[in-house]
C-alpha cells in the first residue's frame, strides 16, 4: 500500500489552493443546474433575440381581392389604391424602429408582400347590405362607406376648440387579420386626408413635410470645452446593464461561497480540510473557484448583452478600454463580496443564522442600485466622486460612472479608485481570513459583531 | 531527554482555553516515532482539543507544538488525520472524494485512483468508489474516512475515535490495518473510549482528565503499576468452599464471586503469586486458576475517580 511516497511529490500552497479551487468550481459549475442557468438560458435568450425579428416580421398571409367603396369623390379610390400599394410592404415588414441586424433581417424577411388589393368604387345599383353579404361570403375583402361629411368636415370657427372627430365605415370579414385591417384603415384615412388637402389647393406631400416634427440632437459642453453628444442608451441603460450583470454574477457566486462554506462547516468536512491545508489556502481556493463560476456567468450573460448591442448596432457604446475597466471593477467587486460572504459562512452554523449577518451586508450592497439614477445623471459630479471612495461601493459606483459617462471619468479618479479598491479588497480578504480561521471551528450561536472584531484581532 | 527531532509529537506546556473553560492546561507530551499511543480520557477531558493542536487546526494559547521535528503546519502532508466526527462531502462520489483529499495531501494524481481502489479492497469496501458518500452506511463512511487519513501514506497518523460506528467485524478490519501500519513503522496516536481496543493495540497509554495528563506509561508499566494481586480460582465442584485458604501463604482474603464456584484470592504485598496458586491447587480440584490482570478499564475508572471524576461539559 505504500508503494509510492507522497513526500516525493509534496506540493506547496499553490497546489493545495488550486485543488480546493478546482473542486469548488467543478461542483458548482459542472452541474446540470448550473449548465442550464449559465449556458442553456443565455443560449435560449440569444436565440430569442435573433428570432424576434423573424417572428415580428413574419410574412402575413397574402391579401388578394377587391375592396368596394361607397364615396362621392373618385379621388379617394385612387388615393387609397396608391396608399395600399405603398403601405403594404411597411405593414408586413413590422417595426421600422429596429436597427442594424434586426432591421436588416426584418427587411430580408419581408421581400415579397403578397398584397394584391384592388379598390373600386361601388356602382350606383349596388346596395351596401348586398355587398356586406359578399364580404361575409369571402367574395370581397371589404366594403367601405365614406360620407361627404367625413370627406369635408366643417371648419371650426376661429378660437373654437379642435374640430370634432369624423368617421367612415369599413366592413371586413371576421377572419381578416388585424394587420390587413390596419393596412386598409390607414390607406383610407390617408386617402380621405389627401382629398381634404387637395380640396384646399395645397400640396399634400409638402404639407406632410412641414408637419413632420424635427429630432433634437443634444450636445453637452464639458468644462474642457469638448462637446459630447447626448445619448440616452449610453447614459442610463448601458451603466445599469453592466452593473446588473456584475451584480448578478458576483452575488450568485458569493452566495454559493456562503452556502458551501456553511455546508462544509456543518458537515464537519472543514476539519478534514483544515488537517490538509491552512485556513488561508482553503479560503483562497474557495474564492478562486467561485471566481471561475462568476467569470463563466459574466462571459455568458455579458456575451449575450454584447450580442444584443451588436445586433442593434450599438456596440460602439462600449469601447475595449471601457470593457477592460469594467473587468477590473468586476474582479474587485467579486473578491470584496466573496470575502465577505465566506467570512459570514464560516462564522455561522446554518443558513438561517447566516441571514442575521447577510441582512445588514445586503442593505449596504443594495445602495449602488439606489444610486443608479443620481450617479448616471451626473457621473462626474461631487456626489458620484465621493461615492466612488466609499468602501464596498467603489467597484459598483465606478461601473456606473465608467460605463455611463458621456465625458470620460478623470484619469486620476480612475487610478485612485483602483488603488483604493485594491486596498479595500485586500483588507476585506485579510479580515475574512482572520474570521474564517476562527469561525470554521466554532459551533453554537452566531457571533456578535464585537466577537467578530475579537476574532479579527485574535493571535 | 529525547531530542525533539526523534519525536513524532512533542508538546511542551501547551494550554488552550475556550471562554472561561480551560480545555487543556500545561500538557507535556513526547511521543517517539514508531509508537502506537492511545490517548484516553473521559468525555470533555481535552483529547480532541489536544489532537486539533497536534494537527495545527487550532493553536495553543501557551506552549509549543512540534510534529515530526517541525511546525505542524509545514508537516500536514506527512500527517494523516481521522476526525472524531465524520466529515464527508455528501454528494461527492467516494473515489472522487478520496482523490481530492489525496491531491490535497500532495499525492500525485497518477496512480492515485489505483492506490485508492487497493485500499478500498483492503478495507473490505470493494465497488463503492462510484457510490456517493451519502449513500454509504455509517460504518462504511467511517472506513472511507479512515482511508482518507491513511491514503497519503503518512508518517504520523492521528485517529480520533477510529472505531466509532463500526460493528465488531469492521472494527477488527480497522484494528488489523492499524496494526499493519504500526508494524510498517508508522507512528499512530489514537483516542478512544473502547478500552479493550486500546489495550489490544497500544504500546503506550496517555490518560487525560480535565485537560491534564494523569497517566503516561507503557502497557507493561501499567500492568505492573496496577497489578491487582488477585488470583481467580474456579472449583470443579461448585459446593467446595475456598474461604479456608484465607490467611495461608500470604493470602489476605478470599471472597466468592457469583455462585458458580468462582473465587477471588487477594494476596498481600509479600506473597508470591505462584505459591498462592499452588496452595489453592492443593486444597481442591480446580477447573481454572489464574493471576488476574488489571484491565485498562479499571485503571481508567480508578484514575479518573481519583482525579475528581468526569470532566466538565465537553468543549469544542
Amino acid at each position: 500500500m505504500s508503494s509510492s511516497s507522497p513526500r516525493d511529490h509534496r506540493s506547496g500552497t499553490l497546489v493545495r489552493t488550486a485543488v480546493v479551487a478546482w473542486r469548488e468550481f467543478k461542483h458548482t459549475a459542472l452541474t446540470k443546474a448550473f449548465f442550464f442557468g449559465a449556458v442553456v438560458v443565455p443560449a435560449l435568450m440569444l436565440g430569442v433575440v435573433l428570432l424576434i425579428p423573424s417572428l415580428i416580421s413574419g410574412r402575413a398571409a397574402p391579401i388578394i381581392g377587391t375592396v368596394t367603396v361607397f364615396c362621392s369623390d373618385p379621388a379617394v379610390v385612387e388615393s387609397a389604391q396608391k396608399s395600399v400599394n405603398e403601405r403594404g410592404s411597411d405593414v408586413l415588414m413590422g417595426s421600422r424602429s429596429a436597427r442594424g441586424v434586426i432591421e436588416q433581417m426584418a427587411m430580408d424577411a419581408s421581400e415579397p408582400s403578397g398584397i394584391d388589393v384592388t379598390i373600386v368604387a361601388a356602382a350606383a345599383s349596388d346596395s351596401i347590405d348586398a355587398l356586406k353579404e359578399r364580404v361575409r361570403a369571402g367574395e370581397l375583402i371589404a366594403v367601405v362607406s365614406i360620407t361627404d361629411e367625413a370627406l369635408h368636415p366643417p371648419v371650426p370657427a376661429a378660437g373654437a376648440d379642435s374640430p370634432e372627430e369624423s368617421f367612415f365605415d369599413m366592413f371586413v370579414a371576421s377572419s381578416t387579420s388585424p394587420k390587413h385591417t390596419a393596412l386598409l384603415q390607414r390607406a383610407f384615412c390617408d386617402a380621405i386626408v389627401n382629398v381634404r388637402v387637395l380640396a384646399t389647393g395645397a400640396d399634400f406631400e409638402q404639407l406632410s413635410a412641414l408637419l413632420r416634427r424635427p429630432v433634437a440632437i443634444t450636445s453637452r459642453l464639458t468644462p474642457e470645452g469638448e462637446e459630447a453628444t447626448e445619448n440616452t442608451e449610453r447614459r442610463f441603460l448601458i451603466p445599469m446593464g453592466f452593473m446588473m450583470l456584475v451584480w448578478m454574477a458576483v452575488f450568485s457566486s458569493a452566495n454559493q461561497l456562503l452556502t458551501t462554506t456553511i455546508e462544509e462547516k456543518s458537515s464537519k468536512v472543514m476539519e478534514v480540510l483544515l488537517a490538509a491545508a491552512s485556513p488561508m489556502e482553503i479560503l483562497t481556493g474557495k474564492i478562486l473557484g467561485q471566481a471561475g463560476v462568476a467569470a463563466v456567468l459574466l462571459v455568458m450573460y455579458g456575451g449575450l448583452g454584447m450580442a444584443g448591442l451588436i445586433a442593434a448596432t450599438m456596440a460602439d457604446l462600449v469601447t475595449p478600454g471601457t470593457l477592460l475597466l469594467l473587468g477590473c471593477w468586476a474582479v474587485m467587486a467579486y473578491f470584496m463580496i466573496g470575502a465577505l460572504m465566506a467570512a459570514i459562512g464560516s462564522a455561522v452554523s446554518d443558513l438561517r443564522e447566516a441571514q442575521s449577518l447577510v441582512g445588514p451586508a445586503m442593505i449596504i450592497l443594495m445602495i449602488p442600485l439606489m444610486l443608479w439614477l443620481p450617479i448616471t445623471e451626473n457621473p462626474n459630479g461631487l456626489f458620484s466622486t465621493v461615492c466612488s471612495f466609499v468602501p464596498l461601493l467603489t467597484p459598483f459606483v465606478m461601473i456606473l460612472r465608467t460605463a455611463g459617462a458621456i465625458e470620460p471619468v478623470p484619469t486620476w479618479q480612475i487610478a485612485a479608485a483602483l488603488l483604493w479598491g485594491a486596498f479595500t479588497t485586500l483588507a476585506m480578504m485579510w479580515m475574512a481570513a482572520r474570521i474564517f480561521r476562527v469561525g470554521v471551528l466554532m459551533q453554537g450561536k452566531p457571533p456578535s459583531p464585537l466577537e467578530l472584531l475579537r476574532w479579527i484581532r485574535e493571535r | 531527554m529525547t531530542q525533539s527531532a526523534e519525536l513524532a509529537v512533542d508538546l511542551r506546556g501547551i494550554g488552550k482555553r475556550f471562554a472561561n473553560v480551560a480545555a487543556v492546561q500545561g500538557l507535556d507530551l513526547a511521543i517517539e516515532r514508531g509508537c502506537l499511543c492511545g490517548l484516553l480520557g473521559p468525555n470533555g477531558a481535552g483529547k480532541s482539543t489536544t489532537i486539533r493542536m497536534i494537527m495545527s487546526i487550532i493553536k495553543p494559547d501557551v506552549g509549543t507544538v512540534s510534529v515530526l521535528g517541525a511546525d505542524a503546519l509545514a508537516m500536514k502532508d506527512r500527517i494523516g488525520y481521522l476526525p472524531e466526527e465524520r466529515g464527508l462531502y455528501r454528494k461527492m462520489r467516494v473515489l472522487e472524494f478520496l482523490v481530492f483529499l489525496g491531491r490535497l495531501k500532495g499525492m500525485p494524481s497518477k496512480g492515485l485512483s489505483h492506490r485508492i481502489r487497493r485500499w478500498l479492497e483492503r478495507l473490505e469496501l470493494p465497488g463503492v468508489e462510484r457510490a456517493r458518500c451519502s449513500e454509504l452506511s455509517k460504518g462504511m463512511q467511517q472506513k472511507v474516512q479512515f482511508l482518507a487519513a491513511v491514503v497519503n501514506d503518512p508518517e504520523l497518523i492521528v485517529l480520533d475515535e477510529p472505531f466509532s460506528g463500526l460493528d465488531p467485524v469492521n472494527a477488527r478490519v480497522v484494528t488489523s490495518v492499524v496494526s499493519e501500519l504500526h508494524e510498517a513503522g508508522r507512528t499512530i496516536v489514537f483516542s478512544t473510549h473502547q478500552m479493550h481496543q486500546a489495550e489490544e493495540l497500544c504500546d503506550r497509554v496517555i490518560l487525560i482528565n480535565r485537560g491534564e495528563k494523569i497517566l503516561d506509561e507503557t502497557m507493561a508499566e501499567i500492568q505492573a503499576q496496577f497489578d491487582p494481586r488477585t488470583i481467580i480460582a474456579e472449583t470443579m465442584d461448585p459446593s467446595v468452599d475456598l474461604s479456608t485458604l484465607a490467611g495461608c501463604d500470604g493470602i489476605e482474603s478470599v471472597e466468592r464471586e457469583g455462585t458458580a464456584g468462582h473465587w477471588l484470592l487477594r494476596l498481600d504485598s509479600q506473597c508470591h503469586a505462584q505459591a498462592a496458586m499452588q496452595a489453592a491447587l492443593r486444597t481442591t480440584s480446580l477447573r481454572l486458576v489464574s493471576l488476574r490482570r488489571t484491565s485498562l478499564d479499571e485503571v481508567f475508572v480508578t484514575l479518573v475517580t481519583q482525579h475528581g471524576g468526569h470532566a466538565r461539559t465537553e468543549v469544542r
